[in-house]
């Protein structure tokens, strides 16, 4: 919020005081303002290209040439650099104290910064969290692809209410209502499935019975491939 | 590569937990090596930059027979060994003499490399500067200048840049403590000079100059401070020399951002006034203007003969206006 924001305020802040070139203020400072209390020292600093920030990295970027002076003269290349680093440190701060909000708690005075716009390469990869860092089961792509909702908690509840009787029952289990009809006297049988069913030496009683068991194996099956799915992306 | 490990216990579990890849990442460490010959100028200088990195950094004293730019697999073998992903590897030979290089890696493999060239002349140690020494683990302000460094097109310089914001920037945190900005690291880089054939010769390339300023604040009547500098140290400047820029692929990889769950996502529409106020734009539909009601005159008034139809006209005007609603602000 306040990196997007950031040069503004430097900019009318830079355009409202006085003008002194940056290596003058240096000077100035340090000799006459412990002698004489009332002179104020100038916050600003003004510079042709206006200084861009990251301050959730507490960065500032001086795009502006560094003209330091082509002499033997070591002394004079350090001042124009501490100069150059002076005006850096007080616009970044200048910057800091008036867009961040600032709260005073017992710690101390705290300044919020915003995020760091800055992009810097991460460290690892960035975790897969869709399916708790595994790899897609075949299911969950089906249901990604079909729009297919997890079951909330009522639908994976074990109780429905039967209209019919107006009481509330069991959906699988014992007295489930899955298995309704099963253990009537007479069941209707279809007479092509009776053939197949004699041929198998099975008749309707536990059909459906065998029927869940199957599926159960199944899905068994299923999980099995999955697993073995996850190590093989996992092991690489 | 490192086997995969299955964790046994909890304690390994953790472990493992603690360098698994994160959504929002850890700060990086950095891990200092040292070639089979290592000057003193540069074990000075990996010393002051180990002793500003403290807290997030690993120092290795072994001589390690390395080269980074002709093979870089033990790098990236200690990169994993460590969990480091950002190495400062020192060599001083006769051909390249006080070199710093950095390597950074991502997922263990190495992203990218820079040499830093020490200059011996105008290094100076922490040491040497007898101002107050800054409390260890305070992030540093950061300046980079020059032009140099706003190149659009990657190049050694924004490489430089990158690399040293990565190690200069500490923990990331939402808050700051006022008097945590104790010091300020500047970067300053020289003007290019000449034309673009001395540019080959290394000695003509811009030099890199790593200030270290503690920074004192005093009164300066306005409700800003005035900043004043004092050289906290080291100082070094630097060359460039070789770069490995890195790998397209695995550049972007690196460079992929993480959704944050914490993030709060923006809503289209809604947005919160200076009072506090949750205010929500919604759409409404288009508004029939035809059945407004307009100013009357005598002179339009329909004959009596149609009358009868009139009043049915109203009935059906009045259900429009029911329908009608207007696009306005409501709150939510």
């Amino acid at each position: 919020m306040a990196a997007t924001t950031a040069s503004t305020p430097a900019a009318t802040a830079t355009t409202a005081t006085t003008t002194t070139t940056t290596t003058t203020t240096t000077t100035t400072t340090t000799t006459a303002a412990p002698a004489s209390k009332p002179a104020k020292l100038p916050i600003t600093v003004e510079k042709p290209t206006p200084y861009t920030f990251d301050l959730g990295l507490l960065l500032a970027n001086d795009p502006n040439p560094v003209a330091a002076p082509r002499t033997a003269d070591r002394a004079a290349l350090e001042s124009h650099l501490a100069a150059v680093a002076r005006d850096g440190a007080q616009v970044l701060i200048n910057q800091l104290l008036t867009t961040c909000p600032i709260s005073s708690t017992p710690q101390g005075v705290l300044l919020g910064l915003p995020p760091a716009t800055t992009p810097l390469p991460r460290e690892k990869p960035v975790p897969d969290v869709s399916n708790n860092g595994k790899p897609e089961t075949k299911w969950s792509a089906f249901a990604k692809r079909r729009g297919i909702k997890p079951k909330t908690r009522e639908q994976r509840r074990n109780l429905q209410y039967n209209e019919a009787t107006g009481e509330w029952e069991r959906k699988w289990g014992y007295k489930g209502a899955n298995k309704a009809g099963q253990d009537a006297p007479i069941i209707e049988v279809k007479a092509k499935d009776e053939e197949r069913r004699m041929a198998e030496g099975k008749s309707v009683r536990g059909d459906k019975r065998r029927e869940i068991r199957e599926r159960v194996k199944r899905n068994e099956r299923r999980m099995r491939r999955n697993l073995r799915n996850q190590e093989k992306a996992g092991g690489k | 590569m490192l086997r995969q490990i299955k964790p046994r216990n909890a304690r390994s579990k953790r472990a493992l937990e603690k360098r698994a890849p994160k959504i929002v990442e850890n700060p990086k460490t950095a891990l200092f090596l040292r070639g089979t010959s290592c000057s003193q100028i540069t074990q000075d200088a990996m010393a002051d930059l180990y002793s500003l990195r403290q807290t997030h950094a690993k120092r290795f004293t072994k001589k390690n027979p390395i080269h980074p730019f002709e093979d870089s697999s033990s790098l990236a073998f200690f990169s994993e060994k460590n969990d480091c992903s950002l190495l400062l590897f020192g060599s001083s030979n006769k051909k390249r003499p006080h070199t710093i290089t950095f390597v950074r890696t991502f997922d263990h493999k190495i992203l990218d490399m820079l040499e830093f060239c020490l200059d011996p002349e105008t290094f100076r140690t922490i040491s040497q500067f007898k101002t107050e020494k800054i409390p260890v683990g305070m992030r540093p302000l950061m300046v980079f200048a020059g032009t140099a460094f706003e190149s659009p097109v990657p190049n050694e310089y924004t490489t430089a840049k990158s690399m040293l914001i990565d190690f200069f920037r500490g923990e990331p945190s939402d808050k700051i403590d006022v008097e945590g900005l104790r010091y300020c690291v500047v970067v300053t880089c020289d003007e290019p000079t000449g034309s673009a054939s001395s540019s080959a010769d290394p000695s003509a390339k811009p030099v890199l100059r790593l200030r270290c300023y503690a920074i004192r604040t005093r009164r300066s009547g306005h409700k800003l401070p005035r900043v004043e500098l004092e050289e906290h140290g080291p100082r070094m400047d630097f060359r460039l020399g070789r770069v490995q820029q890195p790998d397209e692929a695995l550049l972007k990889e690196a460079m992929r951002r993480a959704k944050n769950p914490n993030e709060e996502r923006t809503k289209k529409n809604i947005s919160t006034d200076s009072m506090g106020d949750k205010i929500g734009r919604i759409h409404v539909g288009k508004i029939d203007l035809s059945g407004l009601q307009t100013r009357k005159m005598k002179g339009l008034k329909r004959g009596r003969d149609q009358q009868a139809e009139d009043g049915e006209d109203e009935e059906e005007a009045a259900v429009r206006d029911k329908q009608t609603k207007r696009k306005r602000k409501v709150d939510v």
